[in-house]
């Protein structure tokens, strides 16, 4: 090509036009894209940041926690009742696992398995197939010697873990109070979940920054751990273990389907025993029906019958419509009351004096005195009494009974309310209004946390009236009385049996509720306790004849284990009088 | 004429030694910024930053040889290395080695060498060749056959597989067929074809892995720990850098090992994390320069040939940014490619440094060829 072909060349390539804009098009259109660009990471930066941050956060932020073994429950004395001890988790990871191919090593996996009770087969199930995932528990709370030997397997992807578990060392003397932990150490029952956050603590939390491959990188934040403490109750174990024996033994005897003891220290409102039974092994929980985990002395509500029989008698000597001397004349038995009988057990009583009606239980005898005065005054006792209000013990669970707060009354509504009908109360309700008698009329929150002074009370009851009711009390166990079972060799004691019918639905049915309150000894009272027995089966049925007994040994006992002076011999005598002539 | 000509065009500066100051500087500015980015995504490695520094100086120097080659030169070797580059492919397909899953590396006996990078220069190279050498626009057939020596290196690249260097010689040779002055018809009748095309490719030319790679652009969250993993984790870096960022060798998806490929090419996620909507801008900015200026030549260029190989070429600079951003902002699916200059590697580094050499060449030697 010659020089000026060339130039000509060049010259007609130099004005392509269509070459041209199609440059401007493109780079018009390289700019657009880059402005998209932009806009692209400012909307993921600027418009959806929030989202995105919280999920850079997510994947890096981690708050560890270092666990803190689960303060002890000690009894008053510092007998452990629960106490946790260091086991062992043993888990796997099934990526490492799978990929290792520990599953080929046939004779350490069996051996893997049978370390932890299972087959091979169920093992393998246990790990699956999936080797994304990364965790899985193969076993928890696995005992010292286990976690030895398996450690020794050394099975690639198969690790150990730190936790702890409670032991309940009293068994199933305490189950119900003490309650128990779920398998990851939080209590859901019982003292253990009421007292959680204390026996716990606060564990030592620790925010911090973690890498992909899970290796910490920094601390962000730093809580320290509140260390958890022991939680000593009320509770005095060798007390608790009586209760508990002896109830138990009523409750087979007698074929009742439950039963409850409270016992309370009357001058303290601390409770010193709680037993119910049927109980259930807190160490071993598999195959106990729920409704055995219950504690009944706080949940269940019962109509407490002729156990609350010393509240219209007191009613009656507060508001002055009857004095110690006041005699009432129960014949012929049977009382027309609004259009319905109120009628004693047994026969006609003829004249009885305010011990007397203790002590023979009279119906008439209460419903002459409750109708005496305004039912106002009567109703202001029963709830100056505790009754219709929680005692204070703060359980999970704890019921209040049932007292209504009407204004209107019929004479028979109040008639059954002097026997024990028409309101509702727990076993510790009961224990609470017989401890403010057996103190001198002070009534106090009860407590199942040791304090010796106890709570600050209330007087409800002037000393005196509350003294003649402790005497009253005494002549129910004495010949002629209702729970003459109920004696203590050595000790005065006095008390009162109830027993109800229980309401089904459109009345009373057959099941009775039989019940026992009382307090000793009586020269100086210390113990209010309550025994209750549930639906017995057999064909006594009676408070006195199968609650009273109950008392009486566990009275028996703990007298004699608190070191308590008998009071029986000399003064019983001359006190005795004014009731049995009464009588 | 000759005197108003070499006067106008009298080489200034570096322009003696055939180089570009203003392309220079920017790219110089650019690779800065991406060394201080690869040092925080190579979790301050002293080894990687010292080989990154290696690659980079070797590519300068390829550059600045590329930039004293004449235009001319590059228009006469044109073809002879498409069809070398040709036999390459096929001896890699037939005997190469396998790197990652793929076939792309043929070994030399000295050197390992992967015959697809040379290509990307060789393509449009050849085809603007092949085009400019008669009156445009060009004829129908001659477009056709334009696009068949572009197709078949692109097919070849793509068995491999390597979809993204596939998608990069593709449009560098369809660039220098739309500049030639294609008409807007046949890219309409195109456009219809390809769309065509594409559930054919779906059910018969992709891979297992290029579908799921699609599938999870569409909706990465279905499998966020398997194939969804990368894009969730990179947008989530890039959304919590935040206008300002964390601040350098703060960010914590990338420092902390969450991002995946973070040192190459998910490398913007880093600066984005890092350096929040500011980096990204300024970033982005440098690349707007450099193709700006690179498109200025472009124009600039005397000859066609010329005008085609330098828009052809940095509209292949070009897709490597947009493709890579995209990809790593959610907007494309996932396919192989890294973000140029910035991204830690060596093949490729090279080789755009050589295309940006013949830039440099085809906007230096403007005089010597108008003269000779």
């Amino acid at each position: 090509m010659s020089r000026a072909a060339q130039k000509q060349h060049a010259k007609r390539n130099q004005t392509p036009g269509i070459v041209g804009w199609r440059f401007v098009f493109v780079m018009l259109a390289l700019a657009s894209v880059f402005v998209v660009l932009v806009a692209r990471a400012a909307y993921l930066q600027v418009l959806e940041p929030e989202m995105l941050v919280t999920q850079g956060d997510l994947r890096s932020l981690r708050v560890t926690s270092n666990t803190v073994l689960r303060g002890m429950i000690l009894d008053r004395h510092g007998e452990e009742l629960a106490v946790s001890v260091p086991v062992q988790a043993i888990w796997a990871d099934p990526k490492v696992v799978l990929e290792r191919g520990s599953q080929q090593d046939l004779r350490r996996w069996e051996a893997l398995a049978e370390g932890l009770n299972m087959t091979a087969e169920q093992l393998n199930n246990r790990i699956g197939s999936d080797s994304r995932r990364r965790f899985v528990y193969l076993q928890r709370q696995v005992s010292p010697a286990a976690v030895d030997y398996i450690r020794r397997l050394n099975v690639p992807g198969v690790y150990f873990r730190q936790e702890s578990r409670r032991f309940y060392p009293a068994g199933e003397v305490t189950a119900h109070l003490i309650g128990f932990t779920d398998i990851d150490d939080v209590g859901v029952e019982g003292i253990e979940r009421r007292y959680n956050a204390l026996l716990t603590g606060t564990a030592g939390r620790t925010l911090v920054r973690r890498d992909a491959k899970g290796r910490d990188i920094e601390v962000l934040e730093r809580e320290d751990a509140q260390q958890p403490r022991n939680l000593q109750l009320s509770i005095d174990q060798r007390i608790q273990s009586v209760a508990y024996r002896e109830l138990k033994k009523a409750v087979l005897t007698y074929g009742a389907t439950s039963g409850s003891v409270v016992i309370v220290d009357v001058h303290s409102g601390e409770v010193l025993a709680m037993a119910n039974s049927p109980s259930f092994n807190p160490n071993n929980r598999r195959n106990t029906p729920v409704h055995h985990f219950r504690n009944r002395a706080i949940t269940d509500m019962f109509e407490p019958g002729s156990t609350i029989k010393p509240l219209p008698i007191l009613a009656a000597l507060e508001f002055g419509s009857a004095d110690l001397n006041t005699v009432i004349d129960t014949a012929p038995g049977m009382l027309r009351v609004g259009g319905s009988w109120v009628r004693d057990v047994g026969s006609n009583n003829g004249k009885l004096d305010l011990t007397g009606i203790m002590q023979k239980s009279s119906n008439i005898g209460v419903t002459k005195l409750a109708l005496s005065m305004p039912h106002q005054h009567l109703l202001d006792l029963y709830f100056s009494m505790g009754l219709g209000s929680d005692t204070g013990l703060n359980l999970t669970g704890e019921s209040s009974g049932m007292l209504s707060h009407r204004n209107r009354w019929s004479d028979h509504e109040l008639a059954s309310l002097s026997f024990g009908y028409n309101l509702s109360v727990t076993a510790v309700q009961l224990a609470r209004m017989y401890a403010a008698i057996g103190n001198g009329g002070i009534l106090r929150p009860l407590t199942i946390i040791k304090s010796e002074q106890g709570l600050p009370g209330e007087r409800v009851l002037s000393p005196d009236y509350a003294q003649a009711m402790l005497d009253m009390m005494e002549a129910v166990i004495e010949p002629g009385g209702t729970a003459t079972r109920g004696r203590v060799d050595g000790y005065r004691v006095g008390g009162k049996t109830g027993t109800t019918r229980k309401a089904v639905a459109g009345g009373y049915g057959d099941d009775y509720v039989a019940s026992f309150a009382g307090v000793a000894p009586i020269s100086n009272p210390r113990f209010a306790t309550v025994v209750v027995l549930n639906e017995p089966a057999s064909d006594y049925y009676h408070g006195g004849e199968i609650a009273a007994p109950v008392f009486a040994n566990i009275m028996n006992s703990v007298l004699r284990l608190k070191n308590i002076t008998p009071d029986a011999d000399g003064v019983r005598i001359s006190k005795r009088k004014g009731g049995r002539d009464a009588g | 004429m000759n005197d108003v000509i070499s006067e106008s065009q009298r080489p200034r500066g570096l322009a003696i030694f055939h180089i570009d100051t203003p392309l220079l500087l920017g790219l110089l500015a650019l690779m800065g910024f991406g060394l201080v980015v690869l040092y925080s995504a190579s979790g301050q490695s002293q080894a990687m930053m010292q080989a990154q520094l290696i690659r980079l100086g070797l590519a300068f120097a390829v550059m600045v040889v590329f930039a004293q080659i004449s235009p001319l030169t590059y228009k006469r070797w044109g073809l002879p290395v498409f069809l070398l580059g040709l036999l390459m492919l096929v001896a890699v397909l037939l005997f190469g080695e396998i790197g990652k899953g793929a076939q792309r590396w043929l070994n030399l006996g000295f050197v390992r060498f992967q015959p697809s990078e040379l290509m990307k220069l060789a393509v449009p190279l050849a085809i603007a060749w092949f085009i400019s050498n008669h009156n445009l626009p060009p004829k129908l057939w001659r477009l056709l056959l334009g696009f068949v020596m572009c197709v078949i290196p692109t097919l070849l690249i793509a068995k491999q597989p390597d979809l993204g260097t596939a998608l990069l010689i593709a449009t560098s040779g369809i660039m220098v067929l739309f500049l030639a002055g294609m008409s807007w018809r046949l890219i309409v009748f195109i456009g219809a074809l390809v769309s065509a095309f594409l559930p054919v490719m779906w059910f018969f030319v992709m891979h297992d892995y290029q579908k799921r790679r699609v599938l999870t652009f569409l909706n990465p969250e279905t499998d966020p720990l398997g194939a969804g993993y990368h894009i969730i984790q990179s947008k989530i870096a890039i959304g919590s850098g935040g206008l300002q960022g964390k601040g350098w060798l703060q960010g914590t998806q990338s420092q902390l090992e969450f991002l995946p490929e973070r040192h190459t090419d998910f490398i913007f996620s880093v600066l984005s994390e890092e350096f929040g909507l500011v980096g990204v801008v300024l970033l982005v900015s440098l690349y707007l320069f450099i193709v700006a200026r690179c498109m200025l030549i472009a124009t600039r260029a005397q000859d066609n040939f010329s005008k085609l190989v330098a828009g052809s070429l940095t509209m292949t600079f070009f897709v490597y940014v947009f493709v890579n951003i995209g990809m790593v902002s959610g907007l494309l699916p996932v396919v192989g490619v890294p973000l140029p200059l910035v991204s830690f590697g060596g093949t490729s580094m090279v080789t755009l440094l050589a295309a940006f050499g013949i830039l440099m060449s085809i906007a230096t030697h403007k005089r010597i060829l108008a003269s000779s």
